[in-house]
């Protein structure tokens, strides 16, 4: 029942906050605070109690339509339960960081909070219709969040993340089908190690890499993630690049990989390739942003391609790796989109170049945005670099071609060049009209920021903080991978 | 010996303590990282007397080592490794490291943000620290980036000026580059031996030459760009923008010397590469040359003594190259004591004069005889002056490519030792000599004055332990060979002789004016740096950014303008089959025409229409299956 309590509860939520009449926005905020706030401790609870050794836990399981082979499978596993915390407690980070919202409250907490239904739902189903439901609610809350409450292009930026992303669903929704078709089944648990057809999985994963490299998403398939990004709200950015861009990745690991090894090999030298480009190209779009936005979305894109390189790679370093890129990029990017979007409620711009001296003028916020930017470019210590390290080991140990990982490894030069020039521009230096005399942090926006800082340090100092809980279930992967 | 761990524990705590807090909070409890410094060196001391009397490189007189990440069978550690070298390295560090941070309660006591200063100066230390202390090249390569991490901050301490922050991002990413290749050569030492411990991969596994080269010019590629070694010397001359005393403890004494640390640490699997040997020497030999003749033509009394680092530190890594560790080691701790003399004393000396530019300087040694004293000890050594500590250690690597056979490495190094001496003879006579010019010149304050006092007084004394320093690694030491010891003791002469004649005060025997005008394409290419920065510059950074604006233009021209152009195109034809639907099908039913057409109507426009209608449409769709689901299910 734990886990559908954590599942459903934002949806009470939900719909009890859309229930509040429109002028008691105090009574959304405390209720989305609370639901969110009641979750968390759930997932705590569930961390704690959770048993590296074993593979899936807290297992809940109904027959749903049967005829189909259709059930109500929920669990946990080391994949997904790094990524449950993360977006338990960003959901509630986005709640507190929209303590202002004026706009619709009421219907923008309930948006909030049935994007969490469907955030967790994807990283505990385990069940394909059950999965591909929780996908594509994922969708509408997000349409909202950004065609509603989002900037001046949002209507264009909201169709077009609603499209793509569409586009790429209808392709997942085939292989689901298909895989259903060969097995009998819509089980994932069921359908691991079954020696599908080596063309029939090459097929198959086919369709599951376009449904997810969208979502990641990868180049050439990126160009909704900008527009989306500049054009949400500061809540949905950081849940766009902190949990969606991660279901993309959380697919690959959990459905392509288990399920179809054999093709999975047949595509890792095309996957690193777009991974190592993936990585210089965003890098390189990021180096010429102007918005600071822009800029943290195009990093994305790099980041993200970071965590498709080791997945391409198979092995226990690049899988590790991936999973470490997938949570250190939520905390941190997080903390950026969360920074940009505080500089922004007091200068109202987001142009880098109006923007400089934060450091001089608020400290807290210019030194805060450093470290972000520090954890970001992958500075040892602090959590981005675990997860880069670890890439760029399982990828050089795996059998994709060397000459695309020493691509990626420039990629971390090209980081440290993007990051510290938004930093030199940004936060050093006198500052501008735009900066001077507005305030620094408040209580509640440093509240939000601490737990992500710490958990940047403590990831950046101690692997095994979130490795302990990855390692095993990735060792499983790696033997279905080497067996197939 | 578990006190061991607390000397990099100690400064790293004091960040800790310190980070956190508001401005005045730290300015206040600048106390915290001095008193941890100086715990720090009693700790290594102890250390030190307890590795006494020395032993083998590597031979671990105490170890100890914690999993921090674990990768299937593969477990990652954090650990010290308390051995000769290490504990050598430790007392440079601490010292040098206490020394500075003493004199910096006076050099910054007038800066508002002395407090971040002093919490960075020991965020330094701590990982200076633990890089030596490390028992594997990954943790090494951690720490090695926490000190660029400070590098920058200090560097770009006074960053609401232009250069220093321009000099703090060059920094950093110059020496990433090469940090490209050192993460690179981790990942072939892990592919090939699965390890990153000293322990194995450095005793006890069995380097094929072709990875062993691999691995080795890879690191020493990374060795290279936080070396400050040639051609990834440029940041830095520029690195001299940050506070003085900084640039002291990391751009002379410590960081920059923690590459050619790397290459001694690794020095086995360069020997078994053999090809790495050679390599290692001919950036040693070209950087010492370069930044020799780069020094001579400097005006700015700190880019002097940046490029003399740059020149000393390639006789550091020429000497590992030619296999002498001990040669190469024992620079690293003479130069590392002289030339933070050296930065100190031209700290004092800039605070003084209010001008780092030397033509704007001179007679200094009637007003300030502490600081001239030290300073000319520390002159005398880096020229290799007996009985000054340069001298030794200049001696033991040029006896190593005597005895190794390297004699035009030698020839060259012997060049590089007449262009140091007369750079020296350049910068003493300048700033000592000749008519004051700048009124109410003042010694600095005791607080300034003890450090220098201390590391002059270790550069007087410290190179009679040549031989003992030796047998503290484990080879056996010697006293300075009469013929070597002349023939350097001649040139560094005839160097300080040319740079008396040239800027002395009263003899000016040699005008240096005709040389520039005669000789003026070498002046100038020296004077422009040799186009290194005008080069990367144009052909890098310019082009990197142009690079990035052209993919940018592609990015949103071509790429999204194929997804714009699909979503037109898909548009379009919608359009088109709506046309279809009303004329061409809507005609044929001519007859059921208007209930027809009313809902035709209704179709296209969720066909074409607003995307809330295709939400509407799924949601409701979604839950309607999910009741019959239910509904059916139960």
């Amino acid at each position: 029942m734990l886990l559908s309590a954590i599942v459903f509860l934002p949806l009470i939520g939900a719909i009890v906050a859309a229930l509040v009449p429109k002028d008691r926005a105090g009574i959304a905020r405390w209720l989305a605070t609370v639901v969110t706030a009641v979750d968390v401790v759930l997932v705590i609870f569930v961390v704690l109690r959770f048993d590296v050794g074993a593979g899936m836990q807290f297992v809940e399981r109904a027959v749903w339509v049967p005829q189909l082979g259709i059930s109500y499978h929920l669990g946990v596993d080391g994949i997904s339960i790094t990524m449950l915390l993360l977006s338990a407690l960003l959901s509630l980070i986005a709640v507190v960081a929209s303590w202002k919202m004026d706009t619709k409250p009421t219907t923008y907490f309930a948006m909030l909070l049935l994007l969490e239904v469907g955030m967790n739902g994807v990283f505990l189903a385990l069940d394909f219709v059950l999965f591909y439901v929780f996908w594509e609610l994922v969708l509408v809350p997000m349409y909202f969040l950004i065609g509603t409450w989002g900037g001046p292009r949002k209507e264009y930026a909201s169709i077009k993340f609603f499209l793509y992303t569409l586009f790429g669903s209808v392709f997942m929704l085939v292989g689901i089908i298909a895989l259903y078709l060969q097995t009998g089944t819509f089980d994932m648990t069921a359908m691991i190690g079954l020696g599908l057809p080596a063309t029939f999985q090459w097929w198959v994963f086919a369709a599951f890499f376009l449904g997810f490299a969208v979502k990641v998403p990868i180049v050439p398939l990126h160009t909704w993630l900008p527009d989306a990004h500049v054009e949400a709200p500061t809540a949905a950015s950081v849940l766009l690049a902190g949990i969606l861009l991660k279901m993309g990745t959380y697919g690959f690991i959990r459905i392509a990989l288990p399920i179809l090894p054999h093709a999975a090999k047949q595509w890792a030298p095309f996957i690193t390739a777009l991974a190592a480009i993936s990585i210089v190209y965003g890098a390189a779009l990021a180096f010429a942003q102007t918005d600071l936005k822009k800029l943290v979305a195009y990093s994305s894109v790099s980041h993200m391609g970071f965590v498709m390189l080791g997945i391409a790679s198979g092995t226990v370093e690049g899988l590790n790796g991936a999973l470490a890129v997938m949570f250190s990029h939520g905390v941190v990017t997080g903390m950026l989109f969360l920074i940009v979007g505080m500089v922004y409620d007091r200068t109202h711009t987001r142009m880098i170049e109006d923007v400089s001296g934060l450091s001089s003028q608020v400290p807290v916020a210019g030194g805060l945005l450093a470290f972000a930017s520090f954890a970001s470019l992958g500075l040892p210590g602090l959590s981005g670099f675990v997860g880069e390290f670890l890439t760029l080991l399982g990828a050089w140990k795996s059998t994709v071609p060397a000459g695309w990982v020493v691509l990626a490894a420039v990629g971390v030069l090209l980081a440290a060049a993007y990051t510290l020039w938004m930093v030199q521009r940004v936060v050093l230096g006198t500052p501008s009209h735009a900066v001077a005399d507005i305030p620094d942090l408040s209580v509640r926006e440093i509240a939000i920021l601490v737990p992500l800082v710490a958990l940047t340090l403590t990831v950046g100092l101690y692997w095994n903080s979130l490795l302990r809980f990855t390692d095993p279930a990735v060792a499983r992967i790696v033997a279905l991978l080497a067996g197939a | 010996m578990g006190y061991v761990i607390a000397i990099p524990l100690l400064p790293a705590l004091a960040f800790g303590v310190l980070a956190p807090l508001s401005n005045r909070a730290r300015n206040a409890a600048i106390w915290v990282p001095v008193a941890a410094v100086c715990g720090s060196l009693l700790l290594s001391l102890a250390a030190f007397a307890r590795v006494w009397p020395g032993g083998h490189e590597g031979e671990a007189v105490y170890r100890a080592s914690a999993v921090f990440a674990t990768l299937g069978s593969v477990n990652l550690h954090a650990g010290v490794l308390l051995d000769p070298i290490s504990a050598v390295m430790l007392v440079v560090v601490t010292l040098v490291g206490a020394a500075v941070q003493v004199y910096s309660v006076g050099y910054m006591h007038r800066d508002e943000r002395i407090g971040w200063y002093f919490a960075v100066l020991s965020l330094f230390t701590a990982a200076m620290l633990a890089l030596v202390l490390s028992d594997n090249f990954l943790q090494l390569y951690m720490a090695w980036e926490v000190m660029g991490l400070c590098s920058y901050l200090l560097i770009g301490f006074w960053h609401e000026q232009e250069a220093p922050r321009k000099a703090s991002l060059k920094a950093f990413l110059t020496t990433r580059v090469g940090d490209v290749g050192f993460v690179l050569g981790l990942a072939v030492m892990y592919a090939t031996a699965g390890s990153f411990d000293f322990a194995v991969v450095l005793h006890g596994f069995t380097w094929v030459p072709a990875t062993a080269t691999a691995v080795s010019l890879l690191f020493l590629f990374g060795a290279i760009g936080k070396s400050a070694q040639v051609p990834l010397h440029v940041w830095l001359p520029d690195a001299m923008a940050g506070p003085t005393p900084a640039s002291a403890l990391i751009h002379a004494a410590t960081m920059v010397a923690a590459g050619v640390f790397l290459v001694a640490r690794a020095l086995p699997i360069f020997q078994a590469s053999g090809v790495a040997l050679t390599v290692t020497m001919i950036v040693g030999v070209t950087t010492a040359i370069v930044g020799g003749l780069l020094a001579a033509v400097q005006h700015d009394i700190k880019k002097v003594l940046a490029y003399s680092t740059i020149s000393q530190l390639g006789y550091m890594f020429f000497a590992l190259g030619a296999g002498g560790i001990v040669a190469g080691i024992f620079h690293l701790m003479t130069h590392a004591f002289f030339k933070s003399l050296l930065f100190l004393g031209a700290g004092v000396i800039i605070h003084a004069a209010h001008t780092q530019d030397m033509r704007e300087m001179g007679g200094l040694a009637k007003k300030m005889p502490v600081t001239t004293a030290t300073f000319t000890i520390g002159s005398l050594a880096l020229a290799g002056i007996f009985p000054f500590s340069g001298f030794w250690s200049k001696d033991e690597i040029l006896t190593v490519l005597w005895t190794e056979g390297h004699y035009v490495v030698f020839a060259l190094a012997l060049a590089a030792a007449f262009v140091t001496a007369f750079y020296v003879a350049r910068l003493w006579f300048r700033v000592f000599t000749g008519p004051e010019q700048t009124p109410e010149l003042a010694e600095a304050h005791a607080e300034m004055l003890v450090p220098m006092g201390v590391l002059a007084a270790i550069t007087a004394v410290i190179g009679f332990g040549s031989p003992y320093f030796a047998r503290f690694l484990g080879h056996t030491g010697a006293w300075p060979e009469a013929g070597i010891a002349l023939t350097s003791t001649a040139v560094a002469g005839l160097g300080l002789a040319l740079g008396w004649c040239a800027y002395g005060r009263r003899t000016k025997v040699i005008n240096t004016r005709p040389l520039k005008e005669r000789a003026g394409f070498v002046y100038d290419a020296l004077a422009m740096k040799l186009y290194f920065d005008l080069t990367y510059d144009y052909f890098i950074v310019k082009q990197y950014a142009r690079l990035a604006d052209a993919l940018w233009a592609f990015d949103h021209t071509v790429i999204d303008g194929a997804v714009n152009g699909a979503g037109a195109i898909w548009k379009a034809g919608a359009d088109v089959g709506a046309l279809f639907d009303t004329y061409v099908i809507d005609g044929a039913v001519n007859g059921t025409a208007t209930l027809v057409r009313a809902a035709g109507a209704k179709v296209r426009r969720i066909q074409v229409g607003r995307i809330q209608a295709y939400q509407g449409l799924m949601v409701g769709a979604l839950v309607l299956l999910m009741l019959w689901f239910v509904v059916k299910g139960a």
